[in-house]
């Protein structure tokens, strides 16, 4: 049994974690699921895996023994636009999953997931839908309630812009934030339960900054760099 | 006994006090005296005598005598027939290159001089040698035609109008360069300077009529001011002669003299701090007799009237007002009540002085010197409330200064001292965060980690490692879930706890099924902390726990609702699920032997001391169709731990 992508190709996975265990249960339980995986255990590593072949999935770590998760998923971004890119994490603390889907992530893993979640939470991925927890919808909801309230003082926690989001996306992130099903909210607000998913994934774009001036643009729409 | 006791020493205290402070006083006043006397008789203008003319012979009445001048007749109240002065002069043409002229020092109340039959000076058509009590001198010149070579005839008739005597000072003939110094030095005394003061005075009143406006609490202003526009009234108005009978105003200017001096003694009062007692108005009763009597009865009774009642009063007054001032020097020790006590010290002598002069006691040249002390008085007073004003000011000014340092100071102080409570009450809140970690991670991660270490090193293998490791991974997780701030919206936390519970769930194929009755869920709690959210996500992992370990539900059904009954909205969940259930605290039905048994024990144990703990009632019933958590939610979460310690 082989998960495929849309060209009946295997769908590849690039993990990189540099805790072995860590790295042997994720690595069997995408393998099990029928995922072509390759692992790294750094970070020179992960760019040596992807100058060979763009992976259609990336999960990788932030704190790796040579840099941090983040250049990668940017680099990645950036060079495989195609490329779903996942961050593993031990808690699913905002300060790691933010930093990671502000510079391209769509969700993240937690490491010590049951096998079947990891192979579901992936598939869901491919098929474009960016999961999304509760805590860290919270996090986004409360940035934007944030952010209109005191725009002088940046709040703690990374940065994140929340300014696009339409208030569609914001009461879809308070849904999730109180830990309504996608049916419940889509039925709460009129919506086909079908396009939740679609939302999310649109969520995570907007709150991706794009490039390094465009970063620091946002930095500057949000009052956080004075210039 | 005591009080007695305490209060005897004071009379003597009070006396020394008394003679310590009075009798200085007292001895610079009569140093006051001296000086004034002294300083008087200095300052008597000298006349030209080597141009005297003494010897007149005197018509009145139909007879006539040789008298000498300075000379004195009796008090009359007609001016038919006045008295009748003829003295001689010789006159030599040579000895003369300017034109000669008569210096008449001082008389009372008017003259009319005639060279040689022909009146060249009448002294009723100059204002201010109408008032008796300005000492105006007049200078007449004699033209050259009306002088004979040789003896020459001076006739001064002098016009007396009642009660005072008449008087007629030495008469001066001689050449004008002679007799012209001394009259002006004169003029310059008793008129230039009389009106000096009273232009003074009519500023200052002005000034303080306006210091009163502003300060209507102040009335001290107002009594000054009233009394200076008396005096520069009496000052500038022209004073009736008779024959002329303008009655009226011979009243407002009799009248004034008592009612400023009177007004003067209220000043005092006033300015001293005293309160003017009512029956004080009585001081007012002569001036406004003299007043009454002038408006309805002509001359000369209203001129009897002030000489019996107005200047008694103005002597009154002044004593009244030293007296005022001692107890002020003796009370205050001041230089505003020294200054004020010397000034009316100056002006009682003068006082004293003319009325020994009026009852020729003291034989001088009738010079009458009280008004102008008592102007030159007001305006010194005048001054030092001016000055007094302006110091204030200055107190005012150095005062907002102060003010503004203090203010600044203080808020200072105020910085730092709220800096220093904000850092304390951090420091607390810290310590008190640190606390409730330190509690909440021993009662979850820590015992699971423990019982991990347990169970490794008691060699087990494999699932019950695995539950524990990931009961201490969801409980690291709640921990950190629950510091997050979520506004007091508990859906919130509930809502991450439904994603743990599910994925919890998932791998025991049991079924989670999520309810919220309204979609907003719960109400909110301001007073939301994190302690509670972590006591009551724990009861609900408590129960879900107890399900899928010892009941072997296959689905749990969570309701979430707000329920009101008229006393405030609160929160309700349910956990119910439809396992084989246990009687309440003893062994599960389908027993999993005692070891199961006691842990449940303990976790609904657990579960009904987090809910005390957090104001909530929990509701445990169970039976073979399923065990029901029923958890309560307070309408306000308490503010303290109830079961620290």
């Amino acid at each position: 049994m082989t998960e495929q992508g849309e060209t009946g190709e295997a769908i590849t996975i690039l993990l990189v974690e540099d805790d072995a265990p860590t790295c042997w249960r994720l690595h069997d339980a995408l393998v099990k699921a029928g995922y072509e995986v390759r692992s790294a255990g750094t970070l020179a590593e992960a760019r040596a895996g992807l100058g060979e072949r763009a992976p259609r999935v990336l999960l990788t770590d932030l704190r790796l023994p040579d840099g941090h998760g983040v250049e990668l998923i940017r680099e990645t971004r950036q060079r495989f636009p195609d490329t779903e890119i996942m961050v593993i994490s031990a808690l699913g603390d905002e300060e790691s999953v933010i930093s990671a889907i502000t510079v391209g992530a769509t969700g993240y893993l937690l490491k010590d997931a049951f096998p079947t979640d990891i192979a579901t939470t992936v598939r869901d991925l491919v098929a474009g839908h960016s999961p999304i927890s509760a805590s860290i919808a919270r996090f986004i909801v409360r940035r934007t309630q944030g952010s209109a309230q005191n725009a002088a003082e940046p709040p703690p926690g990374p940065a994140l812009n929340t300014a696009r989001l339409t208030p569609r996306e914001i009461d879809i992130l308070w849904g999730i934030a109180k830990g309504f099903s996608y049916a419940e909210i889509a039925s709460h607000l009129g919506l086909s339960r079908q396009t939740v998913p679609g939302h999310i994934k649109n969520i995570y774009r907007k709150l991706e900054v794009h490039t390094r001036s465009e970063a620091v643009f946002e930095a500057v729409q949000q009052g956080l760099i004075k210039l | 006994m005591s009080e007695i006791a305490a209060k005897a020493p004071v009379k003597p205290a009070l006396r020394r006090l008394l003679v310590s402070r009075l009798v200085p006083y007292l001895l610079l006043q009569a140093l006051i005296v001296v000086a004034t006397v002294l300083g008087l008789r200095l300052l008597q203008p000298s006349d030209p005598d080597d141009f005297a003319l003494s010897e007149f012979s005197l018509r009145e009445d139909g007879v006539a005598r040789p008298v000498t001048l300075p000379h004195f007749t009796s008090s009359r109240y007609s001016l038919a027939d006045p008295p009748l002065y003829t003295g001689a002069f010789s006159f030599r043409r040579d000895d003369v290159a300017s034109g000669w002229s008569v210096f008449l020092p001082r008389f009372s109340n008017a003259v009319e001089v005639a060279i040689n039959g022909v009146v060249i000076l009448d002294s009723r058509r100059d204002t201010n040698a109408n008032r008796p009590d300005r000492n105006t001198p007049q200078i007449a010149s004699i033209p050259s035609s009306l002088l004979r070579e040789g003896a020459n005839e001076i006739t001064v008739r002098l016009l007396v109008w009642g009660p005072l005597k008449g008087f007629l000072d030495t008469v001066y003939v001689g050449p004008d360069a002679a007799l012209r110094p001394a009259y002006e030095t004169r003029t310059l005394m008793f008129v230039t300077l009389p009106v000096v003061f009273s232009a003074w005075q009519s500023i200052l009143a002005v000034i303080l009529a306006i210091m009163w406006l502003m300060r209507r609490r102040e009335p001290v202003y107002g009594v000054l001011a009233v009394a200076m526009v008396l005096g520069v009234v009496q000052a500038f108005a022209p004073p009736p002669v008779p024959p002329v009978n303008t009655s009226r105003l011979a009243a407002v200017l009799l009248a004034s003299a008592p009612i400023e001096s009177a007004l003067v003694v209220v000043f005092g009062v006033l300015f001293f701090g005293w309160r003017w007692p009512r029956y004080g108005m009585l001081l007012f009763a002569p001036g406004l007799v003299v007043f009454g009597v002038g408006l309805i009865a002509g001359p000369p009774l209203p001129r009897i009237l002030f000489l019996l009642l107005g200047i008694p009063t103005v002597g009154l007054c002044l004593l009244l007002m030293a007296c005022v001032t001692a107890a002020a020097v003796v009370r205050r020790q001041d230089a505003a009540s020294f200054t004020l006590g010397c000034a009316v010290t100056i002006v009682l002598i003068c006082w004293v002085h003319d009325m020994l002069s009026v009852f020729e006691i003291v034989t001088n040249e009738r010079i009458f010197l009280s008004r102008l002390s008592y102007s030159a008085m007001l305006v010194a007073i005048g001054a030092g409330l001016t000055w007094r004003f302006a110091r204030a000011l200055n107190q005012v000014d150095s005062f907002a200064d102060q003010l503004v340092t203090r203010v600044r100071e203080a808020e200072e102080r105020l910085k730092a001292s709220f800096a220093r409570e904000e850092e304390r009450a951090r420091a607390a809140a810290l310590a008190n965060e640190r606390t409730r970690l330190m509690r909440d991670l021993h009662d979850g991660l820590g015992g699971q980690l423990i019982s991990i270490v347990a169970l490794s090193e008691r060699g087990h293998e494999g699932a019950t490692i695995t539950d524990a490791a990931r009961a201490a991974l969801k409980d690291l997780r709640l921990v950190i879930d629950s510091m997050d701030d979520i506004g007091g919206d508990l859906m919130l936390a509930l809502g991450s706890w439904r994603e743990r519970a599910t994925a919890q769930l998932r791998p025991h194929d049991i079924a989670l099924d999520w309810h919220v009755a309204m979609p907003q869920g719960l109400p909110l709690h301001p007073e939301l902390r994190p302690w509670h959210v972590i006591q009551i996500v724990r009861i609900l992992d408590e129960a879900v726990t107890n399900a899928v370990k010892h009941a072997e539900a296959r689905r749990i059904a969570v309701t979430i609702e707000t329920v009101d009954e008229g006393q405030g909205p609160y929160g309700v969940i349910k956990v119910a699920d439809d396992g084989k259930g246990f009687a309440n605290g003893s062994v599960p039905v389908g027993s999993g032997g005692a070891t199961d048994a006691s842990q449940t024990a303990r976790g609904l144990r657990n579960m009904r001391s987090r809910a005390a703990r957090c104001g909530a009632m929990l509701d445990l019933s169970s039976d073979s169709s399923g065990t029901r958590v029923r958890l309560q939610l307070p309408q306000v979460f308490p503010d303290s731990d109830a079961a620290v310690g």
